[in-house]
């Protein structure tokens, strides 16, 4: 049935007026003739059928009714509920603005971080529909730690997997932008060449990679790059198709421009240019492989080159396509048996790609996906207050509805629909709010992210706004629902009789339970923003296992000015004397990795000479390749042996040094891991010449790991980082050593300079903004409590000063009258301050991730978030108490 | 009487009921315009049941929009346009259904009415 006949039927369901007046007509005219015929005159006979008819405009409203379908009616309805509460609530706009005002940002929190989360796990990759329906192959070791597969397992499983309806790869990679002084690094990923087509991203010019782009190794020079790289470094030039650029000192032809909204799949990182996997190895990317030629690379089992991702099948489950890549996996192993190839494949929804962003940050965004959820608990409770007191003064309004016949059912839907008209501005002014606080939460992430480039998807689209009106609308039920049903339930009589004391003891409870909730869920929040502040003072405290005070480190790449191997050992030879050489400089030496980075840097697989690993034992470790001096230049303890000298070189015996776990796991002991040897699988032995304290190598919250340190001269790295370290102030050092680098070569772009302790920034990145946020949702959830816990209870005492007034013309000091209340507020606050206890030992423990050093009993935290909530809860009480008590019980007495 | 969610009021769904059926029981000897159809009743209920227009004609979009009666217009026997109406098929069924249910409806009226009757009739 096509549109146009559904449209046809519509209009036939409607009264035709023309017809129905002309019906009519004919029946006046019937009635007429035959009055005329028993004897009346025209004229009369006229108007008496008329009379006998009856009202023309009601019948035919009648009969349209009929026709109008019953949700019209009830819309129409509707309306007038709102159009009358909208004109309630403008007599009363301190109320519906505070109640608005509250609503908004209760609201716009929770849409700012579910913006967030959205970002992370239910729309992840920004232009692609859908993105969250990604499910992603990866190969597990038996130790639990997720690799990458290699490009042939790619081929084998995209061409025999049936669970996928496509699966394509891709894998970040940085590589340099440009050559000489201008030259910078960039995000870019080395894709399949089905990855657009999968993923459905279009060219916003020329063309995307295609698969006729990966067909054999080295020979699709080309890239396609990103909207932002076109604007910023080729300024949006309309004739860029055909132009080339240079990653890696290798040039490449530019063939299109992606889809501006396209920002690349790897989440967080602001990727700018696509190349065919297939130019990876020309690039200088061999993913651990030990083979030397492009296509033995990529045809190598053992090189870890991605992860293989795409959509499933309809009606397929991720538990079903893993059992059918489990078979695939199998038929693999036995064709082509490979000793330390993943034990198992695991097939895992996009966000929880290892390593990825959204598998990193997720723990943490529920947290605060939690903490938004108490705040607009706090919100809603917080209305309710105000609904509660005010449903109070508009008794007789109600009872007078009642009394005019109005049915229960009536009064609270029209209660509702004035909650409902105050939560759609509520939420559209939250979604505001969201939208000016999500950028200045992007910046703090920037900031702590910088130099990378990040990119979050974090458009407020119609998933926030439906997010925002659906919560806003089921707080407005909640906070609207219970006052609106107990302001219905007005007696009468009793109101008629003008008897102003509050009704039922109901109505009291309903409001003791909003004191004893409101103390209980800020009580939560307050320990739960203690224990995250907590948290980064002991992360700032602890320490990292080397001293980062006085330390710089400058990264370089040489290849970034087209060094050659050869080249760059002398380059690096020559910075290192000459930093020695400089005016206060204790000590200096090179780092292929700098420590506390955040992520861990590639593990790899080792071999120990006696050791005979387990059935699947992973024997892959982190490891840095480190000039001389690097232990004495970063402060680390030496447990045993000695450090790399210059007589470490290739010319000497292949050496290497242990972290004092791998000595105490493989040796039993520093001393008696000296002269023990280790190589790299395929590498050659080493004989381990020292051990190292150990160090926190990635997060200041990991555990103890083994660690293998290489000296540079027996393997060079073309990037490295230089460490001094002197008494000067640490700005002063970093300058000096930038220009020792620009006096070897005034050429070469420097990728950072910083001071140590700003190159760890990104170890606390995840603390410090879950403090900050937690922080945040404190200060908010407490200043709502603490508005809300005061109007209730001054709201309470005020009911009582017609009591108070008794009490005095009694004769009861002032004080006791005061202590009195006080007793009451503080029965309330210390039950609400229980179960906010009890809640939050509870949950301390889903914080427990989040936290450092710090238990999620920590009493300090408790103790000060109590203090902070009963504070709060005595001065809501005594204030208005004394205030009532200071009154002229004479007053009090009449005053009703 | 049946209770039609878009009706909440039942009383008012007893009463359309009736009448929807007597106007079919009306239309059950051939097709007749408005007028003729209240005549027709307040001719044979003796003046005892007079259907004013405006609780006719909306009974007549009822039924036409429920299908049960079709209406066209034709001139009267006296050379008058009219609004003429017809019982469908599917209006005769209903008729059926709607005299079996107030026969049943009446006769268990009767019976109560009888039963209270019973104890109290003694003078």
């Amino acid at each position: 049935m096509s549109f146009i006949a559904w449209l046809k039927g519509l209009q036939r369901k409607r009264l035709d007026d023309d017809d129905f007046d002309a019906e009519i007509q004919a029946h006046l005219a019937i009635a007429a003739a035959e009055k005329q015929a028993d004897g009346a005159d025209p004229r009369s006979a006229q108007l008496e059928s008329l009379k006998d008819f009856g009202n023309v405009t009601l019948t035919t409203e009648a009969a349209r009714r009929v026709w109008t379908p019953w949700w019209i009616d009830a819309l129409h309805d509707q309306l007038s509920d709102v159009r009358y509460a909208i004109r309630a609530l403008a007599r009363n706009p301190v109320f519906a603005l505070t109640v608005v005002g509250v609503l908004t940002l209760g609201i716009g929190l929770n849409a700012a971080v579910f913006t967030m989360l959205k970002s992370m796990a239910l729309s992840p990759i920004a232009g692609v529909d859908g993105s969250a329906r990604l499910a992603v192959i990866f190969g597990e070791t038996s130790g639990g730690r997720g690799v990458a597969l290699s490009y042939a397992d790619y081929q084998y499983l995209r061409d025999h997997d049936r669970a996928f309806s496509g699966l394509f790869g891709t894998s970040a990679f940085k590589p340099t932008f440009g050559r000489g002084r201008g030259a910078r690094p960039v995000w870019g990923e080395l894709v399949t060449g089905n990855y657009f087509q999968i993923l459905g991203v279009r060219a916003a010019r020329g063309r995307t990679l295609l698969p006729s782009d990966e067909i054999a190794p080295g020979r699709h020079p080309v890239v396609v790059i990103s909207d932002g790289l076109w604007r910023r470094d080729f300024g949006a030039d309309p004739e860029i198709v055909g132009k080339t650029l240079e990653l890696n000192n290798f040039p490449l032809t530019i063939i299109g421009v992606a889809d501006p909204a396209f920002h690349g799949t790897t989440v967080v990182y602001d990727v700018e240019v696509y190349i065919s996997v297939m130019m990876a190895p020309d690039l200088g990317f061999k993913f651990g492989s030990q083979q030397t030629t492009p296509s033995a690379i990529l045809s190598d089992r053992r090189a870890s080159v991605f992860y293989p991702q795409g959509y499933l099948r309809p009606g397929t489950t991720l538990a079903s396509a893993a059992s059918q890549t489990s078979v695939l996996w199998t038929e693999l192993s036995r064709d082509r048996p490979l000793a330390d190839a993943a034990q198992q494949l695991r097939v895992v929804p996009f966000w929880q790609t290892p390593n990825g962003a959204p598998t990193v940050l997720l723990p943490t965004l529920i947290v605060l996906t939690a903490m938004g959820l108490l705040v607009l608990t706090i919100a809603c409770a917080n209305i309710a207050g105000l609904v509660l007191v005010r449903a109070v003064s508009r008794r007789g309004e109600i009872a007078l509805r009642l009394a005019l016949g109005a049915t229960r059912t009536r009064i609270v839907r029209l209660l509702i629909v004035e909650n409902l008209v105050l939560a759609v501005p509520g939420s559209l002014l939250g979604v505001l709010l969201a939208r000016r606080t999500i950028p200045i939460l992007v910046g703090y992430v920037e900031q702590l992210a910088a130099p990378e480039s990040v990119f979050f998807n974090v458009g407020v689209d119609s998933l926030v706004i439906g997010f925002a009106v659906l919560v806003a609308c089921g707080s407005a039920l909640v906070f609207g629902f219970i006052p609106a049903l107990q302001a219905s339930q007005v007696d009468l009589v009793s109101v008629i009789n003008e008897d102003a004391s509050p009704r039922g003891a109901a109505r009291g409870r309903l409001r003791a339970a909003l004191v004893v909730a409101q103390v209980a869920v800020s009580l939560l929040l307050l320990v739960g923003a203690g224990l995250a502040t907590r948290s980064v003072e002991a992360a700032r405290r602890a320490h990292p296992g080397f001293d980062a005070s006085h330390l710089t480190a400058i990264t370089l790449e040489v290849r970034q000015n087209a060094y050659d191997d050869s080249q760059g050992r002398i380059f690096y030879r020559r910075l290192l004397d000459a930093a020695r050489a400089d005016v206060g400089i204790e000590s200096a030496t090179l780092a292929e990795f700098t420590p506390m980075g955040f992520l861990d840097t590639p593990s790899r697989p080792i071999a120990i000479e006696g050791y005979e690993p387990r059935r699947g034992e992973d024997l892959s470790f982190m490891a840095n390749t480190i000039g001389s001096d690097y232990f004495r230049t970063l402060r680390i303890p030496l447990m045993a042996g000695r450090e790399f000298a210059d007589r470490d070189d290739e010319a000497g015996t292949p050496v290497a040094m242990v972290n004092h776990t791998l000595a105490q796991r493989f040796w039993g002991g520093a001393a008696s891991a000296i002269g023990k040897r280790v190589r790299d699988r395929f590498g050659v032995w080493r004989t381990v010449v020292g051990v190292a304290a150990d160090v926190k190598y990635a997060r200041i919250d990991e555990a103890p790991r083994p660690y293998l340190y290489l000296p540079f001269l027996q393997s060079y790295r073309s990037a490295m980082t230089l460490h001094t370290r002197g008494a000067a102030p640490v700005n002063v050092l970093v300058d000096q050593a930038r220009a020792r680098v620009a006096g070897l070569d005034p050429d070469l772009p420097i990728v950072h300079a910083r001071p140590m302790a700003e190159a760890m920034r990104g170890a606390f990145m995840l603390f410090d903004l879950t403090a900050a946020m937690l922080f945040v949702f404190g200060v908010t959830g407490m200043a709502l409590a603490a508005m809300g816990l005061y109007g209730l209870v001054s709201y309470i005492v005020k009911q009582s000063t017609h009591e108070i007034g008794i009490r005095m013309a009694l004769g009861a000091p002032r004080l006791s009258v005061v202590r009195r209340f006080l007793a009451r507020g503080l029965r309330l606050g210390g039950i609400g301050a229980t179960i906010g206890i009890v809640a939050a030992l509870g949950v301390g423990r889903l914080l427990g991730r989040a936290l450092f050093g710090v238990s999620a009993t920590d009493p300090i935290s408790f103790t000060r978030a109590l203090g902070l909530v009963l504070g709060v809860v005595i001065v809501a009480t005594i204030i208005p108490a004394w205030r009532a008590a200071r009154t002229n019980p004479l007053s009090a007495l009449r005053h009703q | 009487m049946t209770l039609h969610s878009s009706r909440p009021d039942a009383r008012t769904d007893l009463l359309h009921g009736t009448l929807d059926m007597l106007i079919l029981r009306t239309l059950q000897w051939g097709p007749q315009h408005g007028y003729a159809i209240g005549q027709t009743i307040r001719a044979q209920s003796s003046d005892v049941l007079q259907v004013e227009a405006g609780s006719l004609y909306p009974a007549l979009q009822r039924l036409a929009k429920k299908g049960w009666v079709t209406a066209k217009w034709a001139q009267t026997e006296a050379n008058q346009r009219a609004k003429f109406y017809r019982l469908t098929p599917e209006g005769k069924k209903q008729l059926l259904r709607e005299e079996s249910r107030w026969n049943e409806l009446v006769s268990a009226i009767g019976r109560v009415m009888k039963a209270a009757l019973a104890p109290g009739t003694e003078e």
